[in-house]
């Protein structure tokens, strides 16, 4: 069974940048479709908005650091991006959270002074914008922190997440939480659907406010609650008196998750559409242009076509871009050159795990529009991206939010989309 | 500063120091085994995993053939729960010379290895993935073997009959009294704390380090050719039988399905350091063609970590410095009274994994004549703990058990279904907060994710336990990710470099352990 299907703008890839920049060519008026071979990037991040944590030394104020950053990294998204759209598209994410599906949930924060949240190993972790249910974790309140673990939750360890807070200079201690469930093992997932719950939570709290000490806040693994997290947040500061914060466990990240609800929700509200579980399979063109792609799902292939395709597929992480045992790499989607590759005969990777890998900025090749070279109308957004080291700047979100939000302006202020939709 | 008083001291906890250390505790002697990093760390634990059934030298080394036939049969039932009976097949491909497959089969028949010719169709129909032109397939009583499983359980063993077994003990000094060895002093590797150890007898076990540790003991040209070579263990099990080349033995000649995972070796490189480890990117895409060439689409699959081994080959008269494979497999027992006129010191080397049993019981049946008191050797037939019942490990066992009460069970490592008890027992009784030993203890982060998920949890755990600091649960963490690196790097394509971008986001952008408080305080930018 074959279809086809035609659209002003096709989205490829369902992380941040993908459905970002769905959601507002959406909102911007155009028939949107994403595609995605699988959900992305959100399920496995902390879902905090990371702009920009580390230069190589830690970042105080993304803003205030990122001209110096700009002009000593030519190549970096940011350095096409600019400071100001980063700002208005974390703006429009806060704004996107707060008319969501989730009552009540706001981020907070900006661009102007990063948060210092401890990180479940212990360590700090430097992000703008995030889930008012980490605030409270900020390392500049000197306040004695209890960090709260059990030891069904496997991907959660307290104890010594508060004893290297201690060593970083934030007065921690770590108790462990009964919970009642029905096995030895659950995940942060099983965890937060019962953090849903008033009445179990409720339970919770009368148990765990008997172990708490005066003028402490409380840290949490990330699980208080998947469909109401807002709901239970501020029910457990009321039942416990205090201000109670989460902290990001491993992956899947119940943050996330909620993240990637909220964004969905953005593009099914504007009329876009996702499909998940489509592989894009091949593509064709006319000249420069991209003029459709086909996907491969079970049971069923699709070609869509479209005036302009954002390319938010992701980088080595997802797949989308490969180095295959040739040591030859590809984009796997379009087939579209890539830069940042280290030179012929350079090492792809060097011995010591901590230092910069030469493979890290490999990224789609884009004009300073995000455009790919060699396809007129692909633009290009998130991890696709090259010049950026993500994970280790704590740029991620950032580029993906700045980067989705521009692809869709210049989708919309070169189709004429608006007007053919209206019409 | 300590001291220790034995009839026999062991350096070197490889398999083969292990093995003298089990064999002279059954025989009842006094016995202290000391190794200068964990066991089974050197040669023993960087090999392919085969228990040879001999094939592999049937037609170019027969005696070592006959070796290897005559303790598969005995380690089957004195080692049964560190074995797992997967068979062999030697296969002739378009690559071998077809004339080389009747030399096997009467090699086999002339020294004993179990060998029968089966129709390739069967073979395939047995191993789908097997390439489909091969032209002769002959099956042999191939194993594999857990060597770490099998070292602990001699070192475990020996040490319920009284034997003391020193992990991270260096030899810092071998003491002589004019031509008698009487003993040498160790270095523990956590505390510097030294150890003097008095021993009747000095057993040099060491394997490719055997002519440095001769030297500490003033004994010269105890010459042993490191032969260094590299293996890359792929993400599953791509064949359930091993699967050998059928020609004389060469590189990338072998593939071992091992627990979770398959491994395919190997390179033979003369090496002038033991502690070479480097890992030539010729060998690596070497490696991936020749599995090709025996499984096609070999390159499809993720390759999770590759690591070199380096043979002990004793040096003959016979053999040139660049071809080590030539050199003898057998193994060298010097009796350095005889050979040095220097009583109380003997050196072990060579040989192979496979007969490590044997090197052993050669080696105390001279030290039991050194003693004046021979005893018999019981290694032959007195099963290794865990292995009483002489059943042989079966890959979905455990996963049965586990699957029997999975809600009591937290599993740690899903890859290598480690539960949290068992982590926890083998942190206490290994007293241990160096990740990588409990890798090799419990096969925890040998799987797919090589530790993207466990090593946090067991970390966490490990800090969890009394007595362990913070800061070592953050260094053994960091240590075992620096580590892993090593293995992986050179190999990183494909899914498994995937695989290493989620955990280089769960671990540099999750859990940001770069910045942990271990490393140094660092500057602010505004």
């Amino acid at each position: 069974m074959r279809s086809e299907l035609h659209y002003d703008a096709v989205v490829v890839g369902a992380g941040t940048a993908g459905l970002v920049a769905g959601a507002r060519l959406a909102e911007g008026g155009a028939r949107v479709c994403v595609v995605a071979k699988g959900i992305g990037s959100t399920h496995l991040a902390p879902g905090t908005i990371d702009v920009l944590g580390y230069a190589p030394d830690r970042v105080a104020s993304p803003s205030g650091v990122m001209p110096e950053f700009i002009s000593a990294h030519p190549d970096h998204p940011y350095a096409s991006l600019g400071v100001d759209a980063v700002a208005e598209a974390a703006r429009w994410l806060q704004s996107r959270v707060e008319s969501g599906p989730l009552p009540g949930y706001r981020y907070l924060g900006d661009l102007d002074r990063n948060y210092l949240l401890p990180t479940a190993v212990g360590a700090l972790r430097p992000s703008a914008v995030v889930p008012e249910t980490m605030a409270a974790g900020d390392s500049a309140d000197l306040e004695r922190v209890c960090i709260v673990g059990t030891r069904m939750l496997r991907d959660f360890h307290a104890a010594l997440c508060a004893s290297n807070l201690n060593r970083l200079g934030v007065p921690a201690r770590a108790v462990e939480a009964e919970i009642e469930v029905d096995r030895a093992d659950q995940s942060s997932l099983g965890l937060a659907r019962r953090f849903d719950d008033p009445g179990w939570r409720a339970a919770f709290a009368g148990r765990l406010a008997l172990k708490l000490q005066a003028d402490e806040r409380v840290g949490l693994p990330a699980v208080l609650g998947v469909r109401d997290p807002h709901g239970a947040w501020s029910d457990l500061e009321h039942r416990l008196g205090r201000r109670v914060f989460e902290i990001p466990t491993l992956p899947p990240s119940v943050p996330g998750m909620r993240l990637y609800e909220i964004l969905r929700a953005a593009l099914r509200a504007a009329g876009g559409r996702l499909v998940l579980g489509a592989e894009v399979v091949s593509s064709e063109r006319d000249g420069s242009r991209v003029t459709s792609i086909a996907t491969h799902s079970a049971g069923h292939d699709s070609r869509y076509a479209a005036r302009w395709f954002v390319l938010a597929s992701g980088g080595f992480n997802s797949g989308a871009i490969e180095l295959d045992s040739h040591w030859a790499t590809h984009d796997r989607v379009l087939g579209l050159p890539l830069r940042g590759l280290p030179a012929e005969g350079e090492p792809r990777f060097v011995p010591d795990y901590l230092a910069e890998q030469p493979m890290s900025r490999v990224g789609i090749a884009v004009d300073a529009e995000l455009r790919a070279e060699g396809a007129e109308n692909v633009l290009v957004a998130g991890a696709a991206l090259p010049g950026a080291v993500p994970w280790r700047e704590g740029s991620g979100e950032g580029i993906a939010l700045a980067s989705g939000s521009r692809a869709a302006q210049v989708v919309l202020s070169r189709s004429g989309a608006t007007a053919e939709a209206a019409a | 500063m300590a001291s220790l008083s034995t009839d026999v001291l062991v350096i070197g906890g490889g398999a083969t120091g292990a093995g003298v250390a089990w064999d002279a505790a059954l025989r009842g002697y006094d016995v202290v085994l000391a190794d200068r990093f964990d066991l089974a760390e050197g040669t023993s634990g960087r090999f392919h995993g085969l228990l040879h059934s001999g094939g592999r030298y049937a037609v170019k080394d027969p005696n070592a053939a006959k070796e290897c036939i005559h303790e598969n049969r005995i380690l089957r039932s004195v080692a049964a729960d560190c074995i797992e009976d997967i068979g062999g097949f030697f296969v002739t491909t378009p690559w071998d010379d077809p004339a080389y497959a009747d030399k096997f089969m009467a090699g086999c028949h002339a020294t004993g290895v179990d060998c029968e010719e089966i129709d390739p169709a069967q073979a395939l129909r047995e191993e789908p993935r097997l390439n489909p032109d091969v032209s002769r397939v002959f099956r042999v009583p191939d194993a594999n073997i857990d060597v770490w499983k099998t070292v602990w359980a001699m070192a475990r063993g020996a040490q319920e009959r009284g034997a003391r077994i020193l992990p991270y003990h260096a030899v810092v000094a071998i003491h002589r009294d004019g031509d008698v060895v009487t003993g040498a002093r160790l270095r523990g590797h956590a505390t510097g704390e030294e150890i003097e150890v008095e021993a009747r007898v000095t057993v040099n076990a060491s394997g490719a380090w055997a002519g440095q540790v001769a030297e500490m003991a003033g004994i010269e040209g105890v010459r042993v050719l490191p032969g260094r070579g590299i293996m890359i263990a792929m993400n599953h099990r791509l064949v359930n039988t091993c699967i050998n080349r059928c020609q004389m033995p060469t590189d990338g000649d072998i593939i071992v399905p091992m627990r979770t995972v398959c491994i395919i070796g190997t390179t033979d490189e003369h090496t002038e350091d033991p502690d070479d480890h480097h890992v030539p990117p010729a060998e690596v895409d070497q490696m991936l063609d020749d599995g090709e060439k025996l499984v096609p689409g070999f390159r499809e699959a993720r390759a999770l970590r590759v690591w070199t081994g380096v043979r002990p080959l004793f040096e003959d008269a016979k053999a040139s410095d660049t071809q080590t494979r030539d050199v003898t497999r057998a193994h060298a027992l010097l009796d350095h009274a005889d050979r040095d006129g220097v009583q109380g010191f003997v050196t072990i080397t060579g040989g192979k994994l496979t007969t490590f049993r044997l090197m052993a019981e050669d080696t105390m049946t001279a030290v039991s004549r050194h003693l004046g008191d021979e005893r018999p050797c019981l290694t032959k037939t007195e099963p290794l703990p865990g292995s009483a019942d002489g059943a042989t490990y079966m890959l979905g066992e455990r996963l049965e058990r586990k699957e029997q009460n999975l809600a009591d069970q937290q599993l740690i490592c899903e890859c290598e279904l480690v539960p949290r008890w068992k982590l926890e027992e083998a942190i206490r009784r290994r007293a241990t907060t160096n990740l990588d030993d409990i890798r090799r203890l419990l096969r925890l982060a040998m799987g797919p994710c090589q530790g993207g998920f466990c090593i946090y949890r067991a970390a966490g755990i490990l800090h969890g336990l009394d007595g362990l600091s913070a800061e070592q649960a953050d260094e053994s963490l960091l240590g075992f990710l620096k580590e892993r690196w090593k293995g992986t790097w050179p190999i990183l394509y494909g899914d498994q470099l995937r695989q290493a971008r989620l955990d280089d986001w769960i671990f540099q952008g999750v859990l940001d352990v770069e910045h942990l408080p271990a490393r140094q305080p660092e500057a602010v930018a505004t």
